[in-house]
This record gives C-alpha cells, sequence and structure tokens, in this order.
C-alpha cells in the first residue's frame, strides 16, 4: 500500500497524507514491537530467543522473563501435548503449519486461546534453524468454535437421543409381554447411556395385604450382580414408596454412600460399578417401578478420566431421555399387563367351562371328583385332594400329582393321613370354618404343625410344597367337603386369581356333591317305600289264575306311581285294581300307597266299582292326596264269572277270549282327582277259560308314541300268545312290548277264568 | 524434498522404495517396504499424532543393511478408514494384533521393532502374542502409563488428559472448517502457499480423539516384565510427554533393557535429532 494510491482516490486535504506518511513511515522496530499480533522465535528445541511485546503484554511478562523459555513451557498441557503430537512434526515435515489452536497459560495461571502459524527456517541442508510463530489471540474465536463444536455435540447427541426414543417405541410396540417390555427397555437404555448393566423393577404390591411393604421383582436384569438388586430394595426399606415418587436421580458411590449404605456400596465396588441411575417407571402418574443403570469407571480395559471417587453428572438431556424412556416403559407394561390379564382370563374362563362340562356328565361323585382333580393338576396346580364328609366320616374320593413320579406319596396321602386328625391343617380349618383358607407360603414350620406323624411329615415334605389353597364344599348351608389344591416350587405361588379359580370350582363340585347326595337319599327312600307299598304276592284263588308284573322306569328312582291290587272281598267276591299315579317319583309312590289303603278300607262295605270311583273322586280333596290318577277297579265273582268294572279315564282291559283278544269297552268316567261325578260300570260275564288283561299305558306307550298305535300292538300281542296261562302271558305280552328302557312304569295284571 | 515426501497414488515413490501393496493386511495398514530385501527387518512404527512420514530422516540411516518395513496404524496417515471400529480399536492389543498380521503376511523373522511413543508398547503387546517373529525391541520415548496412579509417576492428571481431548476437538474444528489461510503468507517460499495448510498426519477428528483416549488411558505396566529380547530404551530430554522418570520405569522393568539418554530435547528425536536417533540405535544393534 502506498500514499501515492491513496492520493488518487482523490482525497481533499494534503497535510492529512503528510500525518499519514509519518504514520506509515514508523520505526519497523516499533511494528514488530507493538503489531497487532504475538510474534516469536524458537530456536529448534522451542527455546524462544525473539518475542515481541503484545505477546509479552498478552501473558503477563516481562521479555526478559520469556526470552530463553522454551515455548511449549508456556502452554497448557493439552497444548504440549499437542505441540509434541502435531505441530513439531508438522513442522519438520512441511516446513510450516498454520492455525493450530493452542492455549497459552498466562503467568496469573488463566489461559489465553490463541491460533498460532509457525515456519521452520532450514539450512542448505534442510537442517532447522529457526522456528517463527504469530499468534493471534482467537478468545472470541475460540469462543465460537467451542460453541459450533458444543452445538454440533448437541446436535449429535439430539439426534442419538431421538433415535434412542424412536427405537424404543417402535420396539415397544411390538412387545406383547411385561417380559418383552424390559428386554426391549433394559436393552435400548444401556446403550443409550452406555451403560454397564440395567434392569427393570416391578413394584408387585400384595392385594391382601395393602399394609405390607410391596415386593420388588426383577423383571429383566443385565449386567447386574444379584445381590445389588436386593441391596437396592433393603436401602430403600419402608420408604420404598417415597422413592418411587421421585424423579430421574443418580446414586454415586461416594464417601458419603459409603458412610450411609456400607452394603450397598460394597456390593457396587465389588461388581466396578461407580453409579446408579434410578428412573422413575411410571403410568400416568402411578409409580410402577424402576429402570436401574448401573454406570461403570470405565470401559474396556481404559483408565477412567473421572477422578477416583468422582461422579460425572447427568446432562439434562440425558435426564429429560431417562425420564421420557420410564413413562413409555411405564405405559407399555400397562399395555402388556392388560393384554396379559386378559389372556389369563380367557384361560381362566376355558378351563372353568371345561371343568362344567366335566361336573355335567357327573354319574358318580367319586369318579366325578377324580377327573376334576386331574384336569386340576394339568392346569392349575401340582397336587389336588378333595375330601367329602359323609355318614361314615371323612372320606378321600380323588388325590392327584401333576407328577407321576409323586404317585408313592400321593397313594399314601390316599390311603392315611386325612385332615381332620390336625385342626391346623388348612382342609380342616376350611371344612370347620366354611371359608377358604389360603397358606400363601408352605415352610418347614407349617409341615411340622399340620403333620400327624413323622412319616407324613417326610411324605409331605417329599411333595416340595410352596403353597395350599383349601375351600369348603359348601351347598344349601352345608359344608360336605373340602377342595384341597397346592403347588410346588417349581410353579410358585397362587395367585388370587387362581385362587377364585378354585373357589369356583369348590362351589361347583359342592353342587355335584350335594345333587348326589340327594339322588342317594331318593334312592334309598324310594326302595323303602317301594318294599312297604307294593302289594304282596296275589292270593291264590280257587277256580282262577293270576300273574302280574310291575316294571319301574329304568330311569331315575326304582318306583312309580303304578300300582294293582287283588283282593277277596267278604262277600266272595275278587277285588281287582290297576291305577296309575301321574309321576315317578316318590310323591307319586307315596300318593299310591296311600290310594291303595284307602282303596282297601272302602273295600270293607263291598261296594260297587262304579261306587268306589265316586266315594274315591267325593273324598280326594279331604285326603289331601297332591297327584291325580287313573284307575280300573273291578269286582269278579269266581264261580259265576260275573263281572263288573268301572274307569277313572283308564285304558280298558282286553279280553282274550278263544284266541280272540279284545278291548273290554268299559265306558270311562273322570281322573282321580277330578271333580266328582257318576261313574258308569261294564257289567258281564268273564267266560270260562277267558283271560281279562288290566294294565297300565306304560306298556302300551313303550314300544309306540302313538298311543292308538300301542293299543293295536296290545291286541295283536295277546291275540297271538297262543296261551291263556296268566304267568306266561304276561311274559309274552313284555317281551313282545317293552325293551330295555322305559320312560314309564308298567303294571300288568293277567286273570284267567280257568 | 525428501524421498518419503510422495504418497502412495498422489506422488510417485522416490526410486529406492517399492511400493508393495499385496494382500488385504498391507492395504489395510498402508505397508510400504524398502530398503535391502535380504537384510534384517526393520519395522517402524510411528506413534499417537502422526504417521509413518515421521521416520523419513531416520530410515536412510538402516536402509542399506536392513529391510525396512513401514505403515500407518489402521486409522492414521494412509490406512484403509473403513478398517477402523471403534469397539475393536478400543484398546492397544488391536494394534498389536495389527502388528502381528503384518509380521505374518510378509513372513518377517527377527524384527527389530522399533516403536515411537505408544507404538513402543504395542510393541510389547505384539512380541507377548506373538514372539516367534521378534527379535529386538527399540522403545522410543515409551511410556506404559500416563496417568498418574499412587507412587507411579506417569506425567500426567486426568484432568490433563481432558484438556489434551479440548485441544484436539479444537484443532479438528479448525481443519474441518476448512477456515481460509489468509493470515499469512509464506515469506521464504511464497509458491509453496498451497502446501501450507496441514496436509500430513491428517485423520478423522473422531478416530484420533478416539486413539488419543486409548493410548493416554491404558496401563501396560504389566505387560513389560515378559519382554525377553534385547530392548533399548530412547529417552529424550525434557521430554514432557515420556517424563525421564518414566523412560527409566520402564528400564526397570524390561529385564536385561538397554537405557539411552539422548541430548535431543521434545517427543520426537527422530524428527528432531535424526542422526542421534539413528546412531543410538546402531550401537544398540549389533555388527
Amino acid at each position: 500500500m502506498t500514499v501515492s494510491r491513496l492520493r488518487s482516490a482523490g482525497a481533499p486535504d494534503p497535510d492529512e497524507f503528510g500525518r499519514l506518511d509519518r504514520l506509515l513511515d514508523d520505526d519497523p522496530a516499533d511494528l514488530y514491537e507493538n503489531a497487532p499480533m504475538g510474534y516469536l522465535s524458537a530456536v529448534p528445541d522451542g527455546r524462544i530467543v525473539k518475542v515481541n511485546r503484545t505477546f509479552c503484554g498478552w501473558i503477563g511478562r516481562s521479555a526478559d522473563e520469556v526470552l530463553g523459555v522454551r515455548f511449549q513451557d508456556l502452554l497448557s498441557m493439552g497444548g504440549r501435548v499437542y505441540y509434541e503430537t502435531h505441530l513439531v512434526p508438522l513442522l519438520r515435515m512441511q516446513g510450516a503449519v498454520r492455525e493450530i489452536a493452542l492455549d497459552l497459560v498466562r503467568a496469573d495461571g488463566t489461559a489465553l486461546a490463541c491460533l498460532a502459524n509457525a515456519v521452520e527456517l532450514r539450512d542448505d541442508d534442510g537442517a532447522p534453524l529457526l522456528i517463527r510463530a504469530t499468534l493471534f489471540e482467537a478468545t472470541a474465536r475460540r469462543r465460537y468454535e467451542r460453541e459450533l463444536l458444543a452445538a454440533q455435540q448437541v446436535a449429535e447427541e439430539s439426534e442419538l437421543r431421538s433415535l434412542t426414543l424412536q427405537q424404543v417405541v417402535s420396539d415397544l410396540a411390538a412387545a406383547v409381554s411385561v417380559e418383552d417390555v424390559a428386554s426391549v427397555i433394559v436393552e435400548r437404555s444401556c446403550e443409550a447411556l452406555l451403560a454397564r448393566g440395567a434392569a427393570l423393577v416391578l413394584v408387585e404390591a400384595d392385594p391382601h395385604d395393602p399394609e405390607a411393604l410391596p415386593d420388588l421383582r426383577p423383571v429383566r436384569a443385565e449386567g447386574l450382580p444379584e445381590n445389588l438388586l436386593q441391596e437396592l430394595r433393603d436401602a430403600a426399606g419402608s420408604r420404598l414408596a417415597v422413592e418411587l415418587t421421585r424423579g430421574v436421580r443418580s446414586i454415586a458411590l461416594t464417601e458419603q454412600l459409603r458412610a450411609d449404605q456400607p452394603s450397598l456400596s460394597a456390593a457396587l465396588a465389588a461388581a466396578a460399578l461407580s453409579e446408579l441411575v434410578i428412573v422413575p417407571v411410571t403410568a400416568d402418574g402411578r409409580g410402577l417401578g424402576v429402570l436401574v443403570l448401573a454406570l461403570g469407571n470405565a470401559q474396556g480395559d481404559l483408565i477412567s478420566l473421572d477422578e477416583p471417587g468422582g461422579s460425572r453428572e447427568l446432562t439434562t438431556a440425558d435426564v429429560n431421555l431417562l425420564w421420557t424412556i420410564g413413562r413409555q416403559a411405564g405405559q407399555a407394561v400397562e399395555r402388556a399387563r392388560l393384554h396379559e390379564q386378559t389372556a389369563r382370563q380367557a384361560g381362566r374362563a376355558a378351563f372353568l367351562l371345561e371343568a362344567a362340562r366335566l361336573l355335567a356328565e357327573a354319574a358318580d361323585v367319586t369318579e366325578t371328583a377324580d377327573r376334576l382333580a386331574g384336569l386340576v393338576v394339568t392346569r392349575l396346580a401340582d397336587l389336588c385332594v378333595v375330601d367329602l364328609d359323609t355318614e361314615e366320616g371323612l372320606i378321600r374320593p380323588a388325590v392327584r400329582h401333576r407328577d407321576p413320579a409323586r404317585a408313592r406319596v400321593v397313594d399314601e396321602l390316599r390311603s392315611r393321613h386325612l385332615p381332620r386328625r390336625s385342626a391346623r391343617h388348612p382342609s380342616a380349618r376350611a371344612l370347620l370354618s366354611g371359608g377358604t383358607e389360603w397358606v400363601r407360603t408352605v415352610d418347614d414350620e407349617f409341615l411340622r404343625a399340620v403333620a400327624v406323624d413323622d412319616e407324613h411329615l417326610e411324605a409331605a415334605r417329599a411333595l416340595d410344597l410352596a403353597a395350599v389353597v383349601a375351600v369348603p364344599l359348601t351347598a344349601e348351608g352345608r359344608h360336605l367337603g373340602v377342595l384341597t389344591v397346592a403347588t410346588d416350587r417349581e410353579r410358585g405361588p397362587f395367585t388370587v386369581a387362581d385362587v377364585e379359580v378354585v373357589e369356583q370350582l369348590a362351589l361347583q363340585l359342592g353342587l355335584v356333591v350335594a345333587r348326589a347326595q340327594r339322588f342317594d337319599l331318593a334312592v334309598r327312600t324310594s326302595h323303602a317305600l317301594q318294599d312297604n307299598l307294593l302289594p304282596p304276592a296275589p292270593p291264590a284263588l280257587e277256580g282262577l289264575g293270576i300273574a302280574v308284573r310291575y316294571l319301574a322306569a329304568t330311569r331315575g328312582v326304582d318306583v312309580g306311581g303304578d300300582f294293582y291290587d287283588v283282593i277277596r272281598m267278604p262277600g266272595g267276591e275278587i277285588g281287582l285294581a290297576v291305577g296309575d299315579v301321574v309321576g315317578h317319583d316318590i310323591t307319586a309312590a307315596a300318593t299310591m300307597g296311600q290310594l291303595r289303603s284307602v282303596y282297601r278300607a272302602l273295600l270293607a262295605d263291598g261296594p260297587a266299582p262304579g261306587a268306589v270311583i265316586e266315594r274315591l273322586q267325593t273324598g280326594w280333596p279331604l285326603l289331601g292326596l297332591q297327584r291325580m290318577a287313573t284307575a280300573l277297579f273291578a269286582t269278579l265273582d269266581p264261580a259265576s264269572g260275573r263281572l263288573r268294572i268301572a274307569s277313572a279315564g283308564h285304558p280298558p282291559p282286553v279280553l282274550l277270549v278263544g284266541g280272540e283278544a279284545s278291548f273290554l269297552p268299559v265306558p270311562p268316567s273322570r281322573m282321580l282327582g277330578a271333580p266328582p261325578s257318576v261313574a258308569d260300570e261294564w257289567i258281564g260275564v268273564l267266560p270260562e277259560g277267558a283271560s281279562l288283561v288290566l294294565f297300565t299305558d306304560g306298556l302300551v306307550e313303550s314300544r309306540s308314541a302313538d298311543i292308538d298305535e300301542g293299543f293295536a300292538l296290545l291286541l295283536a300281542a295277546v291275540a297271538s300268545a297262543g296261551t291263556s296261562d296268566p304267568g306266561a302271558l304276561c311274559d309274552h305280552l313284555l317281551a313282545e312290548l317293552t325293551g330295555p328302557h322305559r320312560a314309564d312304569d308298567i303294571a300288568l295284571l293277567v286273570l284267567t277264568r280257568v | 524434498m525428501t524421498p518419503w515426501s510422495g504418497r502412495g497414488a498422489q506422488t510417485r515413490p522416490a526410486s529406492s522404495l517399492r511400493v508393495q501393496r499385496v494382500g488385504n493386511v498391507l492395504q489395510r495398514n498402508c505397508v510400504r517396504l524398502g530398503g535391502t530385501p535380504d537384510g534384517r527387518p526393520m519395522m517402524f512404527a510411528h506413534g499417537f499424532g502422526c504417521d509413518q512420514e515421521m521416520w523419513r530422516f531416520v530410515v536412510p540411516a538402516f536402509e542399506d543393511d536392513h529391510r525396512i518395513v513401514l505403515f500407518d496404524h489402521v486409522g492414521a496417515g494412509h490406512s484403509d478408514l473403513s478398517a477402523y471400529d471403534h469397539a475393536a480399536y478400543d484398546s492397544l492389543r488391536r494394534y498389536a494384533d495389527d502388528v502381528v498380521e503384518i509380521c505374518r503376511e510378509l513372513d518377517l523373522r527377527d524384527v527389530v521393532f522399533v516403536g515411537h511413543s505408544v507404538s513402543a508398547m504395542i510393541g510389547v503387546l505384539a512380541l507377548q502374542s506373538a514372539p516367534e517373529h521378534f527379535g529386538a525391541l527399540v522403545m522410543i520415548g515409551p511410556s506404559p502409563r500416563y496417568v498418574d496412579d499412587g507412587d507411579y509417576t506417569g506425567g500426567f492428571s486426568r484432568t490433563d488428559i481432558a484438556g489434551l481431548l479440548d485441544a484436539l476437538d479444537a484443532n479438528h474444528l479448525g481443519w474441518s472448517a476448512q477456515m481460509a489461510p489468509v493470515i499469512m503468507g509464506v515469506p521464504d517460499h511464497p509458491e509453496r502457499a498451497a502446501e501450507l495448510t496441514n496436509s500430513f498426519c491428517r485423520t478423522d477428528p473422531d478416530i484420533t480423539r478416539h486413539f488419543a483416549r486409548v493410548t493416554f488411558l491404558s496401563d501396560n505396566r504389566a505387560d513389560l516384565a515378559g519382554v525377553d529380547v534385547p530392548t533399548l530404551v530412547l529417552q529424550c530430554s525434557e521430554d514432557v510427554i515420556a517424563l525421564e522418570v518414566v523412560g527409566r520405569y520402564v528400564h526397570e522393568h524390561i529385564p536385561g533393557s538397554t537405557f539411552t539418554q539422548l541430548a535431543a530435547t521434545g517427543h520426537c528425536p527422530h524428527l528432531s535429532a535424526p542422526e542421534e536417533t539413528a546412531a543410538a540405535i546402531r550401537a544398540f544393534l549389533p555388527g
């Protein structure tokens, strides 16, 4: 730059140029000393041999203090290493370097950021002679660069964080179970924080005991020693609920921690961990658990840059990321739990349906209990025992174990050791209390208390039980027995839902037992009644052959409402009766018994058959009989064959004369139990050799649903019998007209006048 | 220009050297061979911050009677950067494995391994895993551990290392940002202005930073005792990176080793005092 060029630019005042000239003609030495940059020259080993005032001013030392000092000794430690590893080699190899960032250390110890350019002067052989360097104060620029760098790092970290979050969200979308969720969270958060290990720990409160400390369950743990989580839980202690509501925080292995939590500190130190980061796992503000991240002292074999005992601060961005991951995890856990709950409910519903089907098919209580126990040990428990309280005492119709190898122990339990002997046995307690007994944790103390002797104790120990549930079988307010199920340690404890299923099963089984017991009672009662109510064998009567058959319906109780009667009346006539009380149960049988007694009582006056019907109809309300009935009443004079028959809504008898069968046209009147009416009689003579067949409708309805067709079959069967022998005729008719199964009772009476 | 300034495909190499890039290993580490093919193999390993170029002043002293093997560590110089993997190269052992692979590929025996700075320890580890290749070890400015540890003086605090990593960041930003070189010309050689950018020893900033961590945060003190070949420890004067006390520690812990104190100052005697360095090595080698 020259003055003449400035002049040609047309500046107006010549004096201005004079001053400028004087300034520009300034002493070159002054320019060197006070230039707006630092100048220095050094010999090849770095010792400074010339330096300008600007440089000295920057670093707060006089030129005398600087000369002879090695340039690298004026640098920060990082700068010195950089000088040795980069600047020196570059100068030697390419003769110059530019824009090397270095920090000078001022006399007061503060750093001054500089950019250095340097050239190496060499002799003719290429050997280094001198280093000339210029330094620019670059505080602002370095600040700018640092900001750029920081921004770049922030951007990279931000990108990394959003990538991590994206991966977490997309992985969680595919997670079905809580275990899946835990796996995603542990893996991804480990990656994001370069953690040595991580664990997802969920709180599991005891729904039956809200006062109890909630349990912590590590769903998935990677790279964490087993004892560490337990130490953490112990450290949280009774403040666990409070701890769970806190935000992301760090537990560093400091002297303070060593003093406050020695065992936790020892566990951390043993695992070479320096810090735990606790991240709350929440859903809709509810704390579900925590994500624990373990940070180590160093990566791989390298020495940690962290001072021993120190801890690095989590950045706000890290904290925010972890907080978000915690919430994502919480929502995913909730979703997975809902899913699992739905699946479990569906499973339970299917199980209960299967059990209900099995119980509905119940034929025999012992078989039913055994099959139910078999079902229980495939799905719900490892051991299932059914005890029933009967008139003969406690019986044990079913003992099943999942593992056939334990059959011997189970057989022992079946044959001995019935629970009533021990008042502490959950089965006995359930039977006594009428409520569910749930032993959540089986320990040896429990077994000793329950066992009746050493053998029993050994058998119980061999089952390795974990939990027991006993539910009484209750119906109609009575405790009929007890259903006892147990798990072993492999399967683990029962859940509340499991116990509810057992209660459902016990309810259903109780109903089956009650029904069976009622049925049993009815059967025994019916047999007793039948023995008493059915008429005795007919008397032998001169001039008459009589045979009777009584067949109860094959379903239900072995006695019904059909009856017959043959009796010699005071006047020498024979009284005959066949009737059918509506229904086939105890009431029908009882009604039949009463009806037959009343009928016999009436016979004392020797009334005509029509009068019998009229009297019964009139007296029916007074008798208090609950069922209606149909009946045929007849009187027969054995000597003359004179026959009188009246029908109260009953099918007419069949007359067999000379191989021809026909219905006797008895005029029907109303059924017994209907309002009284006049009962007409058929009056005639039964020829010698003729047979009269009296029957109830079970005989004609057995083979055909159509009653007319049934009557036709009956006539044909009577006609085709080819015999008038009463017994043979009875057997022939039954053979022709009935099968092995009968829906109704059959009473059959055949009388032949010989 | 010295013969060694030509690089790979950019410039033809000097006549005395044949560029051989045979096989993946040799290509990966940009292995270059020279000297006397029948001579005793002499392998030069550069330290942190530069590449094989830094041996250019020393190598000529051995070309006449040694087979010269030069290479760049993966991540440095003209090595194959795609072969670099942060996870794999997070320990000096991986660098040592590379050295062994080169020896195996070239079927080298009785190698004189000359390692500068961190490569001195890489040589110790390579010798440990494949002793069959090595005959002698020359350690220039070695340090088995830079960070002080109790009674052991390495010369650096953790804060110092953090400062170094910071300095690396500061410089790499400047380089990568391609700041315009407008501040000053080159008075002596204006025609070489184009070369004034720091064209040597350029590496990817991430790799440099990672290599710095591995270099300055390793602890290989326990490996020294296993060295059982003739070993020379070359100690510079006033070396802030490898203190004399550290050099003495290395000497004391390698049984039968030779300790030579150089007059040369700084950390790179092969650059600042190549003749003295070469002479010290020559004096150590037999014959």
